[in-house]
């Protein structure tokens, strides 16, 4: 019977601050934990009471501002779409066009909803169990639904949908019980459903951002995606704490809603394709050249980044074309085409840039050094430095990227993961959760002032590219202006690289799911400058260098289109190219 | 009410159901003991058994040597969550700060680092509390701009956070404030410990409960000190005065009595304790006391028990008899003590041939070890032993020792460049070490034959020097 008593009486204790009240006999208040009594006594709301009674008759006062406080049912796809409507709205103001939002993602949703059968349908994944309210439920859900995701919100939907589920609980139906979690939360909980019913997890958030990106053509990639994620400038981590009061996460909805790391490029990825082919959607609008995803537009952007100069972007184009990857055939996603899996445009870009560098320069831990001298030597005769040198370049890069990933390490040792309003796993745990949290905010607030450092940290702006090059305070000098000079020769009227070899490992594929990853066994054997760009390119990606080099690998299996070779480990094994 | 116990079931995030059973009170269910760290291991022993299924890490970890933070949890795995990637590279950050002294930068990532604290996981969880308390506490100590409210303040938090380890964060923060210069406060402190009850846990917590005590009366007894001084520096003084100082004598003596029975290292509280007994004249009491400590097989071997009994003989003018005998012990125990300087001329004192073999044994054995291979005193020993086994016709005793070192002493004491470093420390060594050398290896070992050339040096020096100042 205190329960009802202590919801009233939310301070934290003085001495322990920990809220876990108890009531003495005399009606005074007791902390649980360290037995302090303090001087405030139980209200009596009803003056004619007599004294033995009074806690029993606040008891019954109590009960009614509790049930209001559990807020409404709700669903957990509700929850999803809110927070999908938040990360909309975070890449609108971005600069994203608007019609991803109320176009394509709400598209995609509502096709989602109809095609897991969580709405607009008629037979509904979870039905309410009372009879009365199995199909108006459902119903009214929906609308309050597209009237949350898109602009228009009518308030009488609203309204409908609340005095349903107010009227049911009425009843004393669930609501009775303390809890309020969502209503379809134990479905999530089970593994086997998930995967057959096709249920929303955080990860399939950005899984629909992506393909609604994709369908756009807008210029942020996925990895630019994860990278935005990761710094918090779309909802992610925690993004349950800005659901509507009413919406009371509990129990096993943290198990849903709360999250603990990011996920990995991949893992989007295979979601994104699996959420296509759930979709039955159709081959996405053509990828032109026009398209700020095109390769050769991507290219220019991470040649950019990595301060190689833009005469590099000819070579590229000229090795996109050899591969035959500029093409919208290639490059348009089509879920349902043969060759399944979403394109990774990024890490496509970045692997011509390779490639590209590996022509020139040959990377073999020689060739570029030699080209290096020279171009030293040719700078020197013209005494000023406009040929663009190999070793320079890769000083100037290594050393901001070292700074960089510095940077990055402390960021992450400093970011924040908990949430201001924590869930609690059930009622008993309560006031645990609600006191250790306490007990945290104490402690940084403690500390802060200990250190006179700023509680909110600064935040930057998103921006799409992580170095800067020529700037004052950027990573060094800018490498753009430069010409390739003596990498490049004139014969015959047409411009060849200066570096007659070409090195690549075995070019034969491997069978998928049988050997996975070859990148680590042979990482040693691999020239050191090589390993170095790739290490360059999957920072400034966000993953790893064995995905790039596959890219690499896959590249270049293209170039050299040839029936299978002897899978024999030609890391070195050279070719003319012409 | 709180006897209950109550099984909850929840499921983690990653699907695996866990099962966790504990006590009703504590409805700390993310609290439980952080008995995983070092010392505690004897703690969790008597700790209640329900916690078995749920507690099987840790279990697994006490079988390796007890260190304050088990590397398992804190390797790089392919499987590690964003969350505890951060905690890890948090954890790493503020170690290097620490190593460095950089104070203010650790404490900006430990506010980070708080946030483990909320760790979902109750194993992680408890190590997280200990190591935040470890870290916040030190950090706190060397801060410039910590001040003694933010310490008590933190501690005190600490102390209702991770209930379980309430009187060992007491027991820290009294240490802390002793430190401090804040007597009474630690004081204070203790005495809340020690009347602090929490359902099951003070009994988990018994063995932390005995320390508290002794440190308690341990305190008592450094006021009976100042009250001693005090009071024998206005003579007689008030009656009162000495009242008190009876007062805190009692007290000090229930609570170190307590403690001395268990078996442990206890050195400061022996002393303390019989410093009071001879003080009161309980002689009998305090030999007691010592001899107990010195001798019972239930106590870890302390080398400082024998130490504390050989002064308290020696204090009381006991027979030599007694004190070599316990001084033998603690030769036994630790062949290079520096006392055993004194047993040798005990030994020596008492003159038969017995006890001059056991004395050039004990002077053998000393200069086996390394740290007193300079010491002047020790060689000036051997010297007068040789001299006075010559004149009593006793050289064969020599032998016996030298027979198992004479293919290792030379090396380690009898070189050349030895030679050089005895006399660039001491001529006196130098001069000492040769009559050993000469009488054990003979007059021609390196060692002489390079004394001589140093002394020949050292002649020609102070000719040439003589020469000068004539010549002046």
């Amino acid at each position: 019977m205190d329960e009802e008593l202590i919801g009233f009486f939310r301070e934290p204790c003085s001495q322990c601050s920990v809220v876990n009240w108890g009531v003495t006999e005399e009606g005074g208040y007791y902390c649980k934990s360290c037995h302090n009594v303090i001087e405030r006594t139980v209200e009596v709301t009803d003056p004619s009471c007599v004294t033995g009674s009074r806690v029993s008759a606040i008891s019954h006062g109590a009960k009614k501002p509790a049930k209001q406080k559990h807020g409404k049912d709700w669903m957990v796809c509700e929850g999803f779409q809110f927070i999908l409507k938040q990360q909309a709205e975070a890449l609108l103001a971005m600069g994203v066009r608007p019609e991803l939002k109320d176009d394509i993602l709400c598209n995609f949703w509502r096709g989602y909803l109809h095609k897991s059968q969580q709405a607009y349908t008629t037979k509904p994944l979870y039905s309410v169990t009372s009879q009365q309210e199995s199909d108006s439920c459902p119903e009214s859900l929906a609308a309050s639904e597209l009237s949350c995701l898109s602009k228009a919100e009518t308030e009488s939907d609203m309204d409908g949908a609340r005095s349903t589920i107010s009227g049911w609980s009425s009843d004393g139906g669930r609501l009775s019980s303390v809890c309020t979690e969502a209503l379809d939360s134990s479905l999530y909980c089970s593994a086997r459903e998930r995967r057959m019913h096709h249920l929303m997890t955080m990860p399939m958030t950005l899984a629909f951002l992506h393909l609604s990106l994709l369908w756009l053509q807008e210029a942020i990639t996925l990895a630019d995606l994860l990278r935005f994620t990761a710094e918090g400038h779309i909802p992610y981590i925690n993004a349950y704490q800005n659901f509507p009061e009413d919406m009371k996460l509990f129990g096993r909805d943290a198990l849903i809603f709360r999250v603990e790391s990011l996920p990995s490029y991949k893992m989007v990825q295979e979601e994104a394709h699996n959420l296509a082919i759930f979709l039955d959607l159709p081959r996405f609008p053509p990828l032109t050249s026009a398209c700020l995803l095109h390769p050769s537009l991507l290219c220019l952007r991470y040649l950019m980044e990595l301060n190689l100069p833009d005469e590099l972007h000819v070579w590229v184009c000229w090795v996109m074309q050899q591969a035959g990857v500029g093409k919208d055939t290639f490059l348009t996603y089509d879920p349902w085409a043969e060759k399944s899996g979403l394109l990774n445009y990024d890490i496509l870009a970045s692997a011509l840039i390779v490639v590209t560098l590996k022509l020139l320069f040959k990377l073999d831990d020689q060739q570029e050094w030699c080209l290096s001298n020279s171009a030293d030597d040719e700078n020197k005769q013209n005494q000023d430095s406009s040929i663009f040198c190999f070793r320079k370049w890769y000083k100037t890069v290594q050393g901001a990227l070292v700074v960089a990933k510095e940077a990055e390490e402390q960021a992450m040792a400093r970011k924040s993961w908990k949430s201001q309003k924590p869930v609690y796993p059930s009622m008993r745990n309560k006031s645990v959760v609600i006191k250790r949290r306490r007990v945290v905010e104490q402690l940084q607030a403690q500390f802060q002032k200990l250190t006179g450092s700023d509680p909110q940290p600064r935040q930057d702006s998103p921006s799409s590219f992580r170095l800067r090059w020529g700037e004052e305070d950027g990573g060094g000098p800018s490498y753009q202006g430069r010409r390739l000079g003596s990498a490049v020769k004139k014969r015959k009227g047409s411009a060849r690289p200066s570096n007659p070899t070409y090195w690549h490992t075995a070019l034969s594929s491997c069978k998928p799911r049988h050997c996975t990853d070859h990148f680590l066994e042979m990482e040693d054997s691999l020239p050191r400058s090589y390993v170095s760009v790739l290490g360059m390119v999957s920072f400034l990606l966000g993953v790893q260098e064995t995905h790039v080099h596959a890219e690499v690998c896959l590249l270049e299996r293209l170039l050299f289109k040839r029936p299978c070779q002897p899978r024999t480990k030609t890391s070195h094994g050279s070719r003319r190219k012409k | 009410m709180y006897a209950t116990c109550v099984t909850l079931k929840f499921t983690r995030r990653c699907g695996e159901a866990a099962r966790i059973a504990m006590d009703d009170i504590s409805a700390e269910w993310m609290t439980s003991p952080v008995r995983d760290c070092g010392s505690d291991n004897d703690v969790s022993n008597d700790d209640d058994d329900e916690d078995d299924e749920e507690e099987e890490p840790i279990r697994k970890r006490s079988k390796w040597p007890d260190l304050p933070i088990p590397a398992p949890w804190y390797g790089e795995t392919s499987k590690e969550t964003g969350f505890h990637r951060s905690s890890r590279l948090c954890l790493n950050q503020i170690r290097e700060c620490l190593l460095e002294h950089r104070w203010q930068e650790a404490a900006e990532y430990l506010i980070s680092y708080f946030q483990t604290l909320e760790e979902i996981s109750t194993p992680r969880q408890l190590l997280a509390t200990e190591i935040i308390f470890r870290l916040g506490s030190e950090i706190l100590h060397q801060h410039p701009n910590s001040k003694l409210e933010d310490v008590n303040h933190f501690f005190d938090l600490m102390k209702n956070t991770g209930v379980r380890g309430y009187l060992k964060i007491s027991l820290e923060h009294s240490f802390h404030l002793l430190l401090t210069g804040n007597f009474d406060d630690a004081v204070r402190q203790l005495t809340t410990a020690e009347s602090w009850r929490y359902g099951k846990q003070s009994a988990v917590q018994a063995d932390k409960m005995k320390l508290i005590h002794a440190y308690r009366g341990f305190l008592s007894y450094l006021s009976w000190i100042s009250k001693k001084g005090s009071s024998s520096e206005d003579d007689d003084g008030d009656v009162s005065a000495i009242q008190e100082m009876h007062t805190y004598f009692r007290q000090a003596c229930i609570s170190l009595q307590e403690i001395l029975k268990l078996p442990g290292v206890w050195d400061p509280f022996v002393v303390g304790y019989v410093n009071m007994l001879e003080f009161y004249n309980d002689h009998e009491g305090a030999l007691n006391v010592l001899k107990e400590y010195a001798y019972d097989s239930r106590f870890p071997p302390n080398p400082n028990a024998h130490v504390y009994l050989y002064r308290f003989l020696k204090r009381q003018g006991s027979t030599e008899k007694k004190q070599i005998r316990v001084l033998k012990i603690l030769g036994a125990l630790v062949p290079s003590h520096e006392l055993m300087l004194e047993l040798f001329s005990l030994l020596l004192e008492s003159g038969t041939e017995q006890s001059l073999k056991e004395a050039l044994d004990v002077l053998f054995n000393l200069l086996d070890d390394c740290s007193w291979k300079h010491s002047v005193a020790a060689w000036t020993c051997f010297r007068n032993m040789i001299k006075l086994l010559r004149r009593k016709k006793l050289k064969h005793l020599l032998e016996e020792g030298w027979e198992t070192r004479k293919d290792w002493w030379p090396a380690f004491h009898f070189r050349t460049y030895h030679a050089r470093a005895d006399f660039q420390l001491s001529r006196q060594l130098l001069l000492m070490k040769v009559v050993v050398a000469s009488t054990l290896v003979g007059n021609k070992c390196m060692y002489c034959r390079r004394k001589n050339e140093l002394e020949n040096e050292r002649e020609a020096r102070r000719m040439i020097k003589t020469h000068k100042k004539r010549k002046r």
